[in-house]
């Protein structure tokens, strides 16, 4: 069952559009992750949900209504900002409340929300402070808190981990992660962090520039990025990319030339790939994490420039001809810059995108 | 030789010296002391004297408290000073819903050319010097020709002599003092306004949909720094409103707008008993200070 439903919005500033055209469906329950590079629009999507930008053109239903025009408190979302936004002069007990107060619900039931909220966020012992005499991360619980009492229809999240530190940020993840459990309720976050959508994500909605690239579960845009953007924008480190020339196709299967390859050459069986001619450029993917060193079958033959210890893994930075090369290995190997790199790769680990980076 | 050009050492500045900062300060600080301090403490001096220059013959002898019990049992004091309250109290609450108003009108996004033209123009009323400001309230009160009797008749009113009647030059002055001050207040507000950060802006909006409670639950903390220092301001400046009435109406007809500065020039340049005089703006000068600790004391919040 669709919830939320976004059709063909779209935004322009003056003359300038910034988002251009998207189209998307939740169901109810939902975790919905926008995620893209700065600038692509993504928080102006998120606000244009809450009521707090206005829609250029385009139609916007929460729960089968439509609420394109309707005033943002009227839309029964609430929204966890960046910077938290609590009302600096109200105890964390009246910031929960504020909202019910104005829905104007009687006082026992606003006790006894904001009871159960703080219970959930373990704010109990903060009921009297002020937000200036909490830490990042408990204004952070504050925040979810004040947006969890009014039980809306739909959480927006703006970016809500990214002015804490790396270590709250994934205790927090885990923590919102749970709260959807728990409520089962729709949301839909914002972040510019690869990591936080996938782990966090039921769907992911990767934008760019104002336009939907991809839409998928966290696997899905793993294992078949639609283009060279959204294989590049997740996974980390980001995968590896070669521009290669076809050799020649032949039935299901297709030789790529590089001199970057272990022998010049890489075949592959790539029933997909039927569109592509001999002489085309193709670009390869391999993911840093796919890359095994020193394999039984080389596909790349690199030079080691230098490695990187992690401890329990190692990230290894190597070039050929081409573009240098990103591997992720467990391990130790032992290895000096300037070494020869043989790295290998399981073939259906290889992507394939055209030249104008469209998945092949 | 070349070494030495390029890399010149940073000498010490030979006219920079310990005391230099003292000569840079030393301008303001001498006019402050002469035009501030000197003529404060000098009327204090003469608050203890029996200080008439008509008089010089008798000399300006210490008379201790005299003055003080001499102001303190005056009946006109204590009316011209009651009638300087009924003035700040009328003009003040318009003033500030007034400059509210406005403020909230301009910090409404949009039309960005039209506002700043607003916010120039506000300065006007301010930038005009009182006794301009007595002469503008002249003829706008004129019972022949000013607007204001202009309008009235179109509304059909009819005309109204101002500036002879009790309530109509004490309305007048009003009008004049209001029209002066709330710019004031409309950018002090606006100030306030722009204080609140656009994120606590928004998640209030998203929990109501009633301006008047974004406004008094969201926006008025951050404007009540603002609310003290026009109360501080206004209530000092009303004390020592002078010129705008008195040319304007001098005080006049009868009584009705002889607010307390305007009694104690008469006291202090008519009558030329500037011991009194001095002790009346003495008197004034404890009063604003206690006003205005008061103001701090019961509206002053600052918002972290």
């Amino acid at each position: 069952m669709t919830f939320l439903r976004l059709d063909n919005i779209k935004k322009t500033y003056g003359d300038v559009p910034v988002i251009k055209g998207v189209s998307f469906a939740a169901t109810k329950g939902e975790f919905v992750v926008f995620v893209g590079p700065s600038g692509c629009g993504k928080s102006t999507l998120l606000r244009m949900i809450a009521g707090l930008e206005d829609v250029s053109s385009g139609h916007l239903y929460i729960d089968e209504r439509e609420v394109t025009y309707e005033e943002p408190a009227k839309r029964e979302v609430s929204m966890v900002f960046q910077s938290y936004a609590l009302y600096p002069h109200m105890s964390v007990f009246e910031n929960m409340a504020f909202g019910l107060r104005m829905a104007k619900r009687p006082e026992a039931e606003i006790k006894a929300q904001v009871a159960e909220a703080a219970r959930i966020l373990q704010l109990e012992a903060l009921l009297e402070r002020k937000p200036r005499a909490l830490s990042g991360g408990q204004r952070q619980r504050v925040a979810i808190g004040r947006s969890i009492v009014r039980h809306p229809k739909l959480f927006l999240f703006d970016e809500p981990l990214s002015n804490l530190d790396a270590e709250l940020r994934s205790q927090m993840r885990v923590e919102i992660a749970k709260l959807h459990r728990s409520l089962g309720a729709t949301m839909v976050y914002v972040t510019h962090d690869q990591v936080e959508a996938m782990t966090l994500a039921d769907r992911i909605v990767v934008l760019r520039a104002g336009l939907v690239e991809q839409i998928g579960t966290p696997t899905e845009l793993y294992d078949k990025p639609a283009n060279t953007f959204v294989a590049g924008f997740i996974g980390s480190p980001k995968m590896n990319f070669t521009n290669a020339r076809v050799a020649s196709v032949s039935g299901n299967g297709l030789v790529l030339e590089h001199p970057s390859f272990a022998g010049g050459k890489l075949a592959l069986e790539r029933p997909s790939a039927s569109g592509v001619k001999a002489g085309d450029t193709v670009i390869v993917g391999m993911r840093p994490e796919h890359l095994t060193v020193a394999p039984a079958a080389p596909v790349l033959a690199l030079t080691l420039d230098f490695a990187e210890s992690l401890g329990g893994s190692t990230q290894l930075y190597a070039s050929g001809e081409g573009d240098p090369v990103i591997a992720l290995t467990s391990g130790r190997p032992d290895l000096k810059p300037g070494d020869a790199l043989n790295l290998g790769i399981d073939p259906a680990h290889i992507y394939l995108f055209s030249a104008a980076g469209l998945a092949l | 030789m070349r070494a030495s050009v390029t890399q010149a050492p940073a000498k010490p500045n030979r006219g920079y010296g310990r005391w230099t900062p003292l000569w840079f300060l030393a301008p303001s600080v001498i006019t402050l002391l002469l035009i501030g301090i000197y003529p404060t403490l000098f009327a204090l001096v003469t608050s203890f004297r029996r200080y008439n220059i008509t008089r010089p013959r008798e000399g300006f002898p210490f008379i201790g408290f005299d003055n003080y019990v001499g102001v303190l049992t005056d009946s006109t004091f204590w009316s011209s000073l009651f009638l300087t309250a009924k003035f700040y109290v009328t003009v003040l609450p318009i003033q500030i819903v007034l400059g509210l108003a406005i403020a909230l009108l301009l910090h409404k996004p949009g039309m960005g050319l039209l506002k700043s033209l607003a916010r120039v123009t506000l300065v006007v009323p301010l930038a005009t010097t009182y006794a301009v400001v007595g002469l503008i309230g002249r003829l706008i009160f004129n019972l022949d020709f000013g607007v204001a009797n202009q309008l009235f008749e179109a509304i059909g009113i009819g005309r109204i002599d101002w500036l002879s009647s009790q309530t109509g030059a004490f309305a007048a002055i009003a009008v004049m003092d209001i029209w002066q001050w709330t710019p004031f207040c409309a950018l002090i507000f606006l100030a306030g306004l722009s204080m609140v950060p656009g994120e606590i802006e928004e998640a209030a909006r998203l929990e109501t949909s009633s301006k008047l409670a974004l406004l008094r639950y969201v926006q008025l903390p951050y404007l009540l720094p603002g609310l003290t220092a026009v109360m501080i301001l206004r209530s000092a400046d009303v004390l020592k409103l002078f010129d705008m009435v008195f040319v304007m109406t001098r005080g006049g007809p009868g009584s009705a707008t002889d607010l307390i500065s305007i009694y104690i020039q008469r006291v202090g340049f008519r009558i030329f008993d500037l011991g009194t005089a001095s002790a009346q703006a003495i008197l004034l000068l404890i009063i604003t200070i206690i006003i205005s600790r008061l103001y701090i004391r019961l509206f002053y919040r600052e918002v972290h």
